[in-house]
């Protein structure tokens, strides 16, 4: 009795968990592999500074380039520009490609800065 | 080299007093004392010289030159000690080593000090291997100082609070494993209960102060991101909670003794494993706090792998000895409901170990990954909820079991919960706001005022007024006048708190001047001639400061500047200079080495910059200061639970 309620419990518990954890782990790609899929991805990139950066309301808009390609992705955060990022060296967008308007759709940004101090992050 | 040998005779002792423990049949208690209080007071006194490095800026070690300056407050230069990860092992090491002594005093079993001062010399070598008093490869006269977002009495006191959270936990171990080696009895849990529970209140505390200092100071809102660095506190925390029940539990029934057992090895090695985890520097690109470049790494896994492997196979090799039988009778025994309660601890426990371990685990099988915050609230939620439900259960039935302490603790944990969940039904708005704008949120009425600015000081404040009453946000700037920390205004009030976050300016209004000695060049209609310049070096022909002698006209009157660059290890800092009275705001940015050019910034006047919208981000958290409150009772409520049983 004991025994089965404990794997009952456990099961339930692994397969409630693995669910979850496919629902939300979102893998770390480059920008071509970003640009092939749907789902939920971390892109990391270094800012085009070709790109003039935009904000419009609430949304901030700027280009990530690949480090090793040089590939470029046009990304919208949905937020308001990030502190320290025009001291940004790396930065990692997470979020979603949308390929009707080939743009990168970031609910997070992570910064990376080359400064004297540590990173700092934007939500 | 001072720092190297005393941590060295440190390392040496402790290993004595360990081989003392482990190799005498009955080991002199006399000795094992001596030999523990020599290690500390080596460690002991790496640490104060630690501190005389830092209070007399000695910048030819690279932790000083890195983490202080000669500007930094007194209160963070003592707080520099555990601003990097060096000193924050030295800081872990000196709390291990004290306490380590105290048990000396304890009559504590000689397998137990033994597995402790093992745990020292591991901890010591880590610090020998990562040493705080390396030598700086550059020459500097001056160090890089304290992130200013650290310069914060809650981010002062922070750390050492974890750390001494971090280091007893080391004690339920050694005497879990002691009592394993020897005897195998229910003797340590009196003293590991103890111990845990003070382990237990101040890695709370540490946590709980970490969230609030992330509130006051970082301004995005909130008090808890689910970032690698707090998940790796949070995941000990809840094992020590699952090892303080089963403690309890275990006095009264010896079945459950086996999993108590368990329960510290792993509150223990997943200690140690946050620590690799966030300090190896594998998690670069995934967290906000990390340490790029560590190579220590691999040192910190071994010890891991020695913590648990060694910990679970002396469990196994003793497993027959330990008394076995029926953990609990009925399902309606509160013996059942604190089981159940621990296994669910341990299911969100496992779900915070998973999410924060994801990087290293999905590269394990390919492609590196991370998981949104929703992986943690998702499922955890429903859990805590499941776990409060048996908690008030266990109240109505088994109240009059509870001491004191433990009802204060548990009714802060309910509470804490209660709060969670009402501060998240709070409004927000993000608006750009001009001077003396006004917005409505939740019922109040929130007005920007402007900036004011102490330059003098490095900083400046964003003003606003909330309901008739002024509150001030705080922005620290650096020596060159750019942001460096951004805090948020808060108005205290019974309902909650008004959050204000203001963000950078948009408005990047800098020209740049770039002016060639005695040549006279406009900007609008002032004229600039840069007449003289010196540079300043160092026995070494290394600049440190430089000055030029600029003349600014309008047609009509004259002014002359001598504006300074002082020359950092980040490349230099100069303040900016008004002229004019305050018509131009100018910076002196770089001199050629042949002094024949110079660059000056022409910068917006304060006037024009105080006048300037100002985007911000307005929250209410409603009734926040509850949560503040819960936490309080859960750490104090556990600190009384110490004496009494």
């Amino acid at each position: 009795m004991r025994k089965i309620f404990l794997i009952v419990l456990l099961v339930g518990f692994v397969a409630y968990a693995g669910l979850n954890l496919a629902e939300s782990v979102t893998p770390y790609v480059s920008i071509a592999e970003a640009r092939a899929t749907s789902n939920g991805v971390q892109v990391k990139g270094l800012l085009d500074k070709n790109f003039q950066l935009a904000q419009v309301g609430n949304e901030f808009i700027f280009s990530l380039q690949d480090e090793e390609t040089g590939e470029t992705l046009r990304v919208k955060f949905d937020g308001i520009k990030p502190d320290q990022f025009d001291e940004a060296y790396h930065i990692v967008a997470v979020g979603k490609y949308a390929p009707e308007d080939e743009t990168f759709h970031a609910k997070k940004l992570l910064i990376k800065c080359p400064s004297k101090y540590e990173g700092q992050q934007a939500r | 080299m001072t720092g190297i040998l005393l941590l060295g005779g440190g390392l040496t002792a402790s290993l004595a007093a360990m081989i003392i423990c482990f190799a005498q049949k009955i080991p002199s208690a006399r000795l094992v004392k001596i030999c523990a209080g020599t290690s500390t007071s080596f460690i002991c006194a790496a640490s104060l010289l630690l501190w005389y490095l830092l209070f007399e800026n000695d910048f030819s070690v690279e932790y000083v030159a890195t983490y202080s300056s000669t500007t930094l407050p007194t209160m963070y230069k003592i707080s520099a000690f555990w601003a990097g990860q060096q000193g924050s092992f030295l800081l872990w090491l000196l709390i291990h080593a004290i306490t380590g002594a105290i048990l000396t005093f304890r009559r504590t079993s000689a397998a137990a000090l033994g597995i402790f001062f093992l745990l020292q010399s591991v901890l010591t070598f880590l610090v020998l291997a990562k040493s705080p008093f390396a030598e700086n490869p550059a020459q500097v006269y001056e160090g890089v100082g304290l992130n200013p977002l650290l310069q914060d009495f809650w981010m002062a006191i922070h750390p050492p609070i974890i750390f001494v959270g971090y280091a007893l936990l080391a004690v339920p171990f050694a005497l879990s494993l002691g009592n394993l080696l020897t005897e195998t009895s229910q003797a340590w849990l009196e003293e590991a209960r103890k111990w845990t529970l003070l382990a237990w209140s101040l890695l709370g505390a540490g946590i709980f102060i970490g969230g609030y200092w992330a509130y006051k100071v970082l301004g995005w809102g909130g008090y808890w991101g689910w970032d690698p660095v707090e998940n790796s506190s949070l995941v000990p925390y809840l094992l020590a909670a699952v090892l303080l029940h089963l403690i309890t539990l275990a006095r009264k029934k010896p079945a459950v003794l086996a999993v108590t057992h368990l329960a510290a090895t792993f509150t223990y090695s997943l200690v140690i494993y946050g620590t690799f985890l966030t300090r190896s520097g594998i998690l670069g690109d995934f967290s906000v706090h990390s340490f790029a470049g560590s190579n220590i790494g691999l040192a910190i896994a071994l010890a891991n792998a020695l913590v648990l492997i060694g910990g679970l196979c002396i469990i196994l090799i003793k497993a027959k000895s330990l008394p076995q039988g029926k953990m609990y009778e009925t399902h309606g025994e509160s013996a059942f409901i604190i089981l159940l309660s621990c296994l669910l601890l341990i299911f969100i426990a496992v779900i915070v170990w998973i999410g924060m371990s994801m990087p290293l685990l999905s590269q394990l099988f390919g492609q590196a990954a991370a998981v949104d915050t929703d992986f943690y609230v998702r499922p955890t939620a429903p859990i805590a909820l499941t776990v409060a439900a048996l908690m008030i259960y266990t109240f109505a039935k088994f109240g009059r079991m509870i001491s004191f302490g433990g009802k204060v603790a548990h009714v802060g944990f309910l509470a804490m919960l209660t709060a969670i969940i009402i501060s998240v039904q709070g409004e927000t708005v993000t608006q750009e706001l001009r001077p003396r704008e006004k917005i409505s949120i939740a019922g109040h009425e929130v007005i920007y005022e402007g900036q004011v600015f102490f330059e003098a000081e490095h900083k400046k404040f964003y003003v606003y007024t909330v309901d008739g009453e002024a509150v001030r946000a705080l922005t620290k700037l650096r020596g060159n006048g750019e942001d460096a920390a951004r805090e948020p205004a808060i108005l205290k009030n019974f309902s909650g708190d008004i959050y204000i976050a203001p963000h950078a300016s948009a408005i990047d209004d800098v020209q740049e001047l770039s002016l060639t000695k005695n040549l006279f060049t406009m900007d609008g209609e002032l004229g600039y001639v840069f007449e003289d310049a010196h540079i300043e070096r160092d026995e070494n022909n290394q600049p440190t400061q430089a000055t030029a002698q600029i003349t600014i006209t309008d047609g009509e009157v004259e002014e002359v500047i001598h504006p300074l660059i002082i020359v950092t290890p980040d490349g230099g800092s100069s303040q900016a200079l008004e002229v004019f009275n305050g018509k131009r705001r100018v910076r002196l940015t770089g001199i050629s080495g042949d002094l024949q050019k110079a660059r000056l910034e022409i910068l917006p006047t304060l006037e024009k910059l105080s006048s300037m919208p100002v985007t911000a981000t307005i929250s209410t958290k409603p009734f926040i200061w509850l949560l503040w409150l819960s936490v309080t009772a859960i750490c104090a409520g556990t600190l009384l639970a110490i004496k009494k049983f």
